[in-house]
């Protein structure tokens, strides 16, 4: 690995560092040249969409495509190396974007982490209060299986007691994933609302992404444990 | 600036293409023995001269002490890494060695890259042999799953050779351009490259657009420790035990036997790929034979768990792409132990569909770094490679666990951006560790580097310091750091944990051109000064000698100037003004040749008998 120095990024609405005329968007559209990438520029504002979660898979593909054509550090072997710099810092943008906006998923923990409303790891791992009775007894018939494993006892109750509760698991999990595709149609309905009631939204998306990722651990601890046995 | 090549630095063999202008092709370039292929083996005389390919290859038999190959496998590695490989290998590791492996060759020590180097430096002479122009340029190409000291360490040995690495190139992406180019195919393609000591998987999207073709690498897995070699190895330890068995004969304490062994139990196998059966006969020590037939169920027996290692890397690639086997539209073979007949049949029946070997698989990869070569090279983009990084990247966090900051699979160049703070008052540094691998502990992850982020003293937490981690497209991290409460850049030390410093790459240039033959044009303005000198000479002899009253006073003159012109052109360092010079000089020169030629021809006819002429 090498070490290197950031480049310092013209303020937004700059003009171009080529050829001075007012530069927008990846390229000057005077000279062409590559343009720095202003600070605090969105993933969503990198591929000129609005804010909104439903988004076109093939549409963006289609961009990304686009974008890594022009913008890829193959078109820039003989410029110098100013230029080469903001080849790759755009180029890697591009990838990082592409990689957060295409998954559904991924593309509200974008947004929720853009509009600092999502810190990694810190409310995941609480428990969601309405489920607290059920997580509870899964734990419960988890320790009995392992014991039992353990004593080499008959596995076959536990199995389908688990089993079951995977299956009841893996309901909620679907219930959590509809009721997130709600919120983001609503999200996307509600572009052009008051500050206030987007933020309410934003609130409700991190709560049934906490609940989602609770869940989907207990899943897959479940679906271990069974393996296992 | 001279001439672009494409490399393919393999564990067994190396090859040099470069893309013909004329057909708009690429095409490998045949070396001195007539086969393009170069045995990566290097060997060192008693006197330290250095001999590379075909020629060291043979000394494999006769000076084996002195003589390495499957250097590859020691590239951007450490000696703990390589422990279990060295009972295998007979590479001679330098006790000394520290973070980087020295291997002893004869009484001297080289670290891999300077190895590596020397077989770089026989396919650059192949290529300037064959453009009669210096070459000072290659896109290299890496298996897909090296990590960053196995890139880096490939990327320092081009730069030992005297070569600028303008690309790394993964070797299955390589394969699939010139697969590509050659079919005109698109939609989803699974690369096998079982090679030399590799092995690789990659799922990529061809795709057509306005522009041109993307060749979209969705995801990549291999063994960076899996190939041909583990075969031979497999048959080398049966034979050995059948050998210790019914003869009483360890044959550690004879390196030639071992070798003379491996090389015959090498031919079975390649017979193997096209009989049903083979025969092998090798001499021991004492004027014993070891003699034996092997059918290939037997072999296929004996490989069978070499090639189940390799499916497991599968199934994870096809799992990271979100596809099934069933999804691929085409499966293509690269690297030559995908000859072996249960390597294919085992691909074969995994995927549903008979694989595609039409191109040769030892010369695909080396044909496709030529095409990126010339991408690169000429500025004209037909094509675009869009590849990912095998590993993900993560530092290390409380605890020893490793936060993943870039997943694997992420397309090059990727980035991503951290906010660092102090935890106590007044400290003045933050220590970052950083790591490639999947697991979930530090010590479990490969270390690529640790480094200091050099903060003022202050509260605890008042500190903001931003590292922004990049991947380039070669697949080799960047760092940088920014201070935000000041907006300063911050130098950062970083100590690589495998791996040669700048300073020691630098060294190594310097002293590899003593090893190795001189650079292209060196060799060039000695000959082309030495044409002269003979040139030279030759005239003024004429010029002294001969009766000159047919020449003008004009012609004369003209010679006269071309000597002086010559003799400046000499003087310089410029081999292709000494060319020009010697042919303008030819050129002046040529009625008084004929004279001397015809005045020669008179006086050898005088005193002769005519029947004697």
């Amino acid at each position: 690995m090498s070490v290197t120095q950031t480049s310092t990024n013209a303020a937004p609405g700059t003009k171009c560092w080529s050829c001075g005329k007012i530069a927008g968007g990846h390229f000057c559209s005077a000279c062409g040249k590559i343009q720095p990438l202003p600070r605090g520029t969105s993933y969503f504002e990198f591929f000129a969409l609005p804010e909104k979660l439903q988004i076109d898979p093939e549409a963006l593909e289609q961009q990304f495509h686009k974008l890594s054509w022009k913008l890829h550090p193959d078109n820039f072997m003989r410029a110098d190396e100013f230029e080469r710099n903001l080849s790759l810092e755009r180029s890697s943008e591009l990838n990082d974007a592409y990689r957060a906006l295409r998954d559904p998923l991924t593309r509200v923990e974008y947004l929720l982490a853009h509009k600092g409303m999502r810190k990694e790891g810190a409310a995941k791992q609480q428990a969601p209060p309405e489920l607290l009775e059920e997580v509870f007894e899964l734990n419960e018939s988890l320790d009995e299986l392992r014991d039992a494993r353990a004593a080499g006892e008959d596995l076959a109750a536990l199995r389908a007691r688990l089993e079951s509760a995977e299956q009841d698991f893996q309901e909620k999990l679907e219930a959590v994933d509809a009721e997130l595709d709600q919120v983001r149609t609503e999200w996307d309905a509600v572009i052009e609302a008051a500050e206030a009631d987007r933020a309410k939204l934003l609130t409700r998306m991190n709560e049934i992404l906490n609940r989602r990722s609770y869940i989907r651990n207990l899943v897959a601890g479940v679906a271990k444990e069974l393996a296992d046995a | 600036m001279g001439k672009i090549v494409g490399i393919d630095l393999g564990t067994t063999y190396s090859l040099v293409a470069y893309m013909d202008a004329a057909t708009n092709e690429p095409k490998c370039i045949v070396g001195p023995y007539g086969s393009a292929l170069c045995p990566s083996v290097v060997s060192v005389d008693a006197d330290g001269t250095i001999v590379t390919g075909e020629a060291a290859r043979r000394r494999l038999l006769t000076q084996s002490e002195r003589t390495i190959y499957s250097v590859k496998r020691l590239m951007g590695r450490s000696v703990e890494d390589i422990q279990s490989e060295l009972k295998i290998f007979p590479f001679r590791i330098d006790p000394t060695s520290s973070n980087v492996i020295r291997v002893q060759l004869g009484d001297k020590v080289f670290t891999p890259p300077e190895i590596s180097a020397f077989i770089l430096r026989e396919l650059k002479s192949w290529a300037e042999d064959f453009f009669h122009e210096t070459v000072d340029r290659a896109v290299i190409t890496v298996p897909a799953y090296f990590n960053d000291a196995q890139r880096q360490a490939t990327k320092d040995a081009g730069r030992i050779a005297g070569l600028e690495v303008l690309r790394l190139v993964n070797e299955p992406t390589a394969a699939a351009l010139a697969y590509g180019l050659h079919k005109q195919k698109r939609g989803k393609v699974a690369v096998y490259d079982f090679g030399g000591g590799t092995f690789d998987i990659s799922i990529l999207k061809l795709i057509s657009t306005d522009e041109g073709d993307i060749y979209q690498v969705l995801s990549t897995n291999g063994d960076t420790h899996l190939g041909g070699d583990d075969i031979d190895n497999a048959l080398l330890a049966l034979a050995r035990a059948e050998i210790q068995k019914q003869f009483s004969v360890d044959l550690s304490a004879h390196p030639e036997h071992i070798q003379e062994l491996r090389k015959a139990l090498i031919r079975a196998k390649h017979d193997l790929s096209s009989a049903a059966k083979t025969s092998i006969q090798v001499a021991l020590p004492d004027g014993l034979i070891y003699s034996r037939e092997i059918s290939l169920r037997e072999f296929d027996e004996l490989i069978k768990p070499i090639v189940a290692r390799t499916m497991e890397p599968v199934r994870k690639a096809l799992a990271d792409a979100k596809l099934a086997a069933k999804d691929m539209d085409e499966v293509v073979l690269v690297g030559g132990s995908t000859r072996i007949p249960l390597v294919r049949k085992t691909v074969g029946d995994y995927f549903g569909r008979a694989p595609h070997c039409e191109l040769n698989p030892d010369e695909v990869v080396a044909l496709g770094a030529a095409v990126q070569a010339d991408i690169l090279d000429s500025g004209v983009k037909t094509m675009l490679l869009l590849d990912v990084t095998p590993l993900s990247l993560g530092i290390e966090t409380m605890g020893g666990v490793v936060a993943k900051i870039i997943p694997r699979n992420s397309t090059i160049p990727a980035s991503a951006q951290e906010m660092f703070t102090t935890g106590v008052e007044n400290q003045t540094a933050i220590d970052l560790h950083v790591l490639q691998g999947e697991r979930e502990l530090a010590k479990d992850c490969r270390s690529l580097a640790r480094f200091q982020l050099k903060v003022p003293p202050g509260p605890a937490g008042l500190a903001r310091v931003e590292v922004k981690f990049l991947i380039d497209a070669n697949g080799i991290l960047q760092v940088a750091a920014r201070d935000l409460r000041t907006g300063q850049e911050h130098s950062i030390e970083v100590q690589p944990s495998y791996g040669l410093n700048d300073t020691e790459v630098e060294r190594m240039l310097e002293e590899s051109i003593e090893f190795a033959e001189q650079d292209f044009s060196e060799r060039q303005l000695i000959e082309a000064r030495n044409e002269a000198d003979t040139i030279l000479k030759a005239t003024e002899r004429t010029l002294q000698r001969e009766d000159l009253s047919q020449l003008s006073r004009e012609e004369r003159g003209t010679i006269d100037e071309s000597v002086i012109k010559l003799r400046a052109a000499v003087a310089g360092t410029d081999y292709k003004e000494v060319r020009a010079q010697i042919d303008k000089l030819n050129e002046a020169t040529t009625h008084l040749a004929e004279l001397v030629m015809n005045g020669a021809l008179q006086t050898a006819l005088q005193g002769k008998r005519l029947d004697e002429v």
